[in-house]
């Protein structure tokens, strides 16, 4: 998000007048490049410039990565992901025994550790990242594993300051120390971070992140660079697969030890010359076949997961002609011109994004909404019947209720299929006002015709989605109220609402937006206000002290003054009382 | 004393002059043919008016009055001379006022002096805006939508008038109720009030319709016109349009059922509109802030573009909607130019939809970058704001912007402005330049930086290994340009064979010496510096030096045997012998230098 604000600043700055928007809509595939090309370079410094090409090819179709950098898709793992693979590459060209003259790499490493450590914080807010704790925990591991083998060097000192620091330390109690006291001294304290690594990882593994048996294990025995480099490709990925086993995450890591597979394969190839060409070529056409495959397939999911947008259906006619059903947008927009601008929607928290971002207005639960009891509420008002509804939505000060309908169109999405889940989780925090079970048939199935449970054909989500649907025959050969999602003439037809009324229903009735009334004024009382005669004579003077109405509020407001006169001074109140008494009953007499 | 009763002439001689001017010019109309038009959201009174000049001089201008009541909604006003030959003269107004009567006054300026005794035939037109008043404010859905309309029986005139009709049309035939001066008679949707026979000045008489009229009640709350001039042969229009259904006010649900199922349901509602807009228009987009509205047509027509605008929803009462909608027009059709002036012209406001009301207009001139002796034309008066600068892709000082605003539009403004402004032609290259110096900059800064060295830790091994390269680079140079020497003098020699010219054998000879000689010296100074490197590749030069000394001896005898077969001291046979033994002793020494050279 900084990056993106600074970007826009920039180009702002430089008269290329790019909306915001824009910005962030290309920030994933600008940066999606750049992993590309960083990718490319870490497996070129791994293996040779071939591998470093195949495996720029396998992140450029990576469905995982694809996901992330698909134009839209503003998150900050579009930028993290560059970040990791630029620090690798820049790790891996600076750790010993590097080329000579790569002390620049390292020290831009620095800065980029210093930004990947730094942006989750900014955007914690938002969505933390896990995976920037990949670099700063598996560069000191790797550090760790080079002083074990014993290949410190200035560089590595440039590079990781404070292990280092540990490390001189202990050089300098090998000078103070005899051998034997040095040599204890050392295992105690290797043995005891050992088992500080290792518990980590088995705390790390046991709370909840999981391994992903389905990576890519790269045991590479060749050394190209000398012993670091397969040093990185194990104990690198090594714990990146068993601890932090985000299995899409390293998906881009392994796209570079993909790479670098495929040269193993050719290598070996090359070894058997006996094999004779035909073979080979066998095996080189299946290779091929297989990479088309997934290019085929990677190209699929990117047009089919990632690229349609699910807020605009699209249906096509007999003739290929398309119709767009603009329903969701439709409503949102009206939301956002004719309702307050402070008006508080209800709605089931899928929608919660959408409602703020398209018709700018208040949710009470969406897409990140962690507190459960929350959206147990929500569920619960949808579950109940009207007048506890209103109840619940009163006290929530909710002014609209928007649900999907999806019984015009065929949609499956919509409220009604969605609405066990809602049962279920205003079950968990409600368990005496709802049960799941009220909302089967006693043969346990759930129904929306006649032969559904009278609970579910009085809840609200049923009566808010099937309002005057009763009255509608959408062809001739099914019956009016006939719902074509679950495909079932619906059981309640005659619906009728106290506390709501539509405010505004989409073309295709996909969205359905109501508005809840505000209290009306109370109803006439049946019989007269009594009337306050003073001479009334009071049997107990406890009891009351001013005459008591009928209306709460004087009643609340004459408690109110009795009580504040009361803490007050507690001797005037009595006194008062006397005077009031001994008038009464000189009246009386 | 003396100097009261001055003050108090002046004052009656003020007076005098005033009154006569207004009075006594002597104007009646003699007959006068007015139209109410209701059948729309908007009231359009036309008045076709007979004037005769009963005074004894001649006139000038005569003065248009409007009702006090409608003048604040008061859209457009014009008048025009409705001559015998059809011709519409349209004429100028001027504000005025005149003392002691409500309303608005315009005088308007005749073509030509109005002699006395003459008579003149005129047409008046008048727009007002916001002048029909939903009564009830608030129907239902099923509910049609009534309104109310108050104004006046007579023309409001400073003139007497000797006879007059007043028309009315109507929206519909329903009407629940109107005033009933003089007995008008109504048919269908019209009601005809008059003739009305000597009606003094300034006569007023209430004049209430409450009728039903269910035409859209769309009103433009605001619009921003943004015209954005490019010399490289485009202009840009947006519009961005904010709309609002100012009819009754929809109370109670609103019925997708009902409103699908009945045809009536709703019937002052709004589903779409035209909006027609240059022919030459292209890209034209229609869209809000959550993206394009795809529920909108396009027609390209011969003379026009036509959008059907459909909003996203159907507009109630008192429900507003906002979108954008812009396209490209080329500059040919709008700019004109002669040498370094251009004149932009084109509408200040375009069509929208049919009848529009427009409240409150902001129009926004974009020029290019560089436009100077900024000069505006409009057809009507509007108000200026301060300019603004606008930058966009590749702007240095920014475009200058043009602003301007207005209240209370309608069809009668679709009219157009020209802006006159001086732009120099060489300012065309300046965001080309830009472009280029960018790139150059960015390709120099890549080269420089490829060029240095960022390296914190000095590396002295990588730095005599490329020493060493580069000096073996100038090596291999140096020794394929001493085997070239060798090539040349062999051609030297042949064609000494055939000439037998002695003097250019001897002066090739000499050149060979002069250059073999520089060359080879330079070599073992590069030898040398090798050695000081450290390198063993000075061994491998020492020995091409020693291959190439054996060469130079061949050639050198090769030479000598042509001089002597010239000379006739040898015979051709052996001479062809000698020779072809000096060759492949020579090719084996040059393979022996080239595999040398190679493992360089």
């Amino acid at each position: 998000m900084v990056t993106a604000g600074l970007i826009h600043y920039i180009l702002n700055l430089l008269h290329v007048t790019v909306h915001i928007r824009d910005v962030c809509v290309f920030l994933a595939p600008v940066f999606s490049g750049l992993t590309a090309i960083s990718t490319f370079l870490l497996t070129r410094e791994l293996w040779n410039q071939g591998a470093g090409l195949l495996a720029a090819c396998f992140i450029a179709i990576v469905p995982g990565y694809i996901s992330r950098s698909v134009a839209g898709s503003f998150d900050n793992e579009g930028i993290a992901i560059f970040a990791l693979q630029f620090t690798y590459y820049l790790w891996v060209s600076a750790s010993p025994p590097p080329l000579p003259g790569y002390s620049l790499p390292i020290f831009l490493s620095c800065i980029i550790l210093l930004l990947v450590n730094f942006f989750p914080f900014i955007l914690f807010l938002v969505s933390a990242w896990g995976g920037y704790v990949f670099i700063i925990n598996l560069i000191p591991l790797h550090v760790f594993a080079l002083l074990l083998m014993q290949r410190y060097s200035r560089r590595v000192y440039i590079g990781v300051f404070a292990l280092l620091q540990a490390y001189a330390f202990l050089q300098y109690l090998k000078d103070r120390l005899t051998r034997q006291e040095f040599q204890t001294l050392f295992f105690l304290g290797i043995s005891l971070a050992a088992c500080i690594v290792f518990l980590t990882v088995i705390y790390l593994t046991y709370t909840g992140l999981s391994t992903s048996p389905s990576l890519h294990r790269c045991r590479s025995t060749s050394r190209p660079r000398g012993c670091p480099s397969s040093l990185i490709s194990t104990s690198w990925s090594a714990p990146s697969q068993q601890a932090f086993g985000f299995a899409s995450r390293t998906s881009m890591m392994n796209a570079c030890l993909a790479g670098k597979v495929r040269k193993h394969v050719s290598e070996q190839e090359k070894a058997e010359e006996g094999l004779g060409p035909n073979i080979k070529s066998i095996v080189t056409m299946l290779m091929l076949m297989l990479l088309m495959m997934f290019a085929v397939h990677c190209t699929w999911v990117t047009s089919n997961a990632y690229s349609s947008p699910s807020v605009v259906l699209a249906s096509y006619n007999h003739d290929g002609t398309r119709n767009i059903l603009d329903d969701f947008r439709e409503a949102y927009y009206w939301l956002r011109q004719n309702t307050d601008e402070h008006a508080r929607v209800m709605s089931w928290w899928d929608y919660g994004y959408q409602i703020a971002g398209m018709a700018n207005r208040t949710t009470l639960v969406d897409n990140n909404t962690w507190n459960n009891s929350h959206i147990a509420l929500v569920g619960k008002a949808m579950s109940s019947n009207e007048s506890a509804a209103y109840e619940i939505m009163r006290s929530l000060d909710v002014d609209y209720v928007l649900i999907i309908f999806g019984g015009v169109i065929g949609y499956s999405g919509d409220d009604i299929n969605k609405f066990l889940w809602m049962v279920r989780i205003a079950e968990g925090e409600h368990p005496k006002d709802i049960r799941e079970s009220d909302y089967f048939t006693p043969q346990g199935e759930f129904r929306v015709d006649k032969a559904g449970s009278p609970t579910l054909l009085n809840c609200l989500m049923y009566k808010m989605s099937y309002y005057r649907f009763g009255e509608m025959q959408l062809d001739f050969r099914t019956p009016p109220g006939f719902d074509r999602t679950r495909n079932a003439e619906i059981g309640n037809k005659d619906i009728k609402f106290k506390h709501l009324e539509e405010a505004f229903t989409s073309e295709h009735w996909l969205v359905r937006i109501y508005k809840v009334k505000k209290l009306e004024n109370r109803e006439a009382l049946d019989h007269k206000l009594r009337s306050v005669v003073s001479r009334q004579k009071y049997t107990s003077k406890k009891v009351s002290v001013f005459p008591l109405r009928r209306d709460g509020f004087s009643c609340s407001l004459s408690f109110m003054m009795l009580s504040t006169t009361y803490s007050k001074t507690p001797q005037k109140i009595k006194t008062a009382l006397n005077s009031r008494e001994r008038k009464e009953t000189s009246n009386n007499q | 004393m003396t100097r009261r009763s001055a003050f108090v002439a002046v004052c009656l001689l003020f007076v005098a002059a005033l009154s006569s001017e207004v009075s006594a010019d002597g104007l009646v109309n003699e007959d006068v043919k007015r139209t109410v038009d209701l059948s729309t959201h908007l009231a359009k009174i036309t008045a076709e008016i007979v004037l005769s000049n009963h005074g004894q001089s001649s006139v000038q201008s005569f003065i248009l009055a409007v009702d006090a009541d409608l003048a604040p909604h008061m859209a457009y006003i014009g008048a025009s001379v409705k001559g015998d030959e059809e011709e519409h003269g349209t004429l100028e107004l001027q504000q005025t006022s005149i003392q002691g009567q409500r309303g608005e006054f315009y005088k308007v300026l005749l073509p030509s002096t109005l002699a006395a005794g003459a008579q003149l035939k005129v047409k008046t037109e008048m727009m007002f805006s916001h002048v029909l008043k939903p009564f009830p404010t608030q129907i239902t859905q099923a509910e049609r939508q009534l309104v109310v309309f108050q104004g006046n029986h007579y023309l409001y005139s400073p003139y007497p008038t000797r006879s007059q009709t007043t028309r009315v049309r109507l929206a519909s035939k329903t009407v629940e109720s109107y005033t009933k001066l003089g007995n008008p008679s109504k048919t269908d949707e019209i009601i005809e009030y008059g003739p009305f026979r000597d009606v003094a000045p300034f006569s007023e008489d209430a004049l209430k319709i409450h009728y039903e009229n269910n035409t859209p009640f769309l009103t433009i709350t605001s619009i921003t016109r943004t015209i954005e001039v490019s010399h490289w042969g485009n202009i840009a229009v947006e519009e961005t349009i904010d709309l609002r259904h100012t009819g009754a006010i929809l109370k109670g649900p609103f019925s997708r059922y009902d409103y699908q199922r009945q045809s009536d349901s709703g019937i002052s509602s709004v589903k779409s509109f035209k909006t027609i807009l240059p022919a030459s228009a292209q890209d034209v987009y229609y869209r809000d802030e959550i993206g394009n509205i795809s529920t909108s047509h396009l027609q390209v027509l011969d003379d026009s573009v036509e959008v059907e605008v459909r909003p996203r929803f159907p507009l109630f009462g008192g429900w507003k909607t906002h979108y954008i909608i812009g396209y490209n027009l080329p500059s040919y059709e709008y700019l004109y130019t002669l040498g370094e002036q251009y004149a932009l012209k084109m509408r200040l406001v375009d069509h929208v939809y049919d009848d529009q009301v427009i409240d409150y207009m902001t129009v926004k001139i974009i020029l290019p970058e560089g436009a100077k002796n900024i000069h505006v034309d409009t057809p009507y008066k509007i108000d200026r704001m301060p300019n603004q600068l606008h930058y966009t892709y590749l702007d240095t000082f920014g475009r200058p912007v043009l602003v301007a605003t207005k209240n209370n539009l309608v069809e009668q403004h679709i009219q157009d402005f020209v802006v006159h402004y001086t732009f120099n032609k060489i300012l065309m290259l300046q965001e080309p330049l830009l472009v280029v110096g960018a790139f150059y900059i960015l390709f120099f800064t890549v080269i420089i930086y490829v060029r240095l060295d960022f390296a914190i830790t000095k590396d002295p091994a990588a730095e005599v290994r490329m020493k060493v390269a580069s000096i073996t680079e100038q090596v291999l140079t140096l020794v394929n340009r001493r085997l070239g020497l060798y090539r040349h003098m062999d051609e030297v020699v042949n064609r000494y064979k055939q000439s037998r010219d002695t003097g250019a054998l001897n002066s090739g000879r000499k050149t060979l010496e002069a250059d073999h000689r520089t060359l080879t010296s330079e070599i073992s100074s590069l030898q040398a510096r090798l050695k000081t490197e450290g390198s063993d590749l000075a061994e491998k030069v020492g020995e091409i030096q020693k291959l190439d000394g054996q060469v130079k001896e061949l050639v050198c005898r090769s030479c000598s045997e042509a001089e002597r077969l010239v000379g006739g001291k040898v015979k051709k046979e052996t001479y062809i012998e000698s020779e072809k033994s000096l060759t492949s002793r020579r090719q084996e020494l040059i393979s022996r230098i080239d595999s040398l050279l190679d493992a360089l």
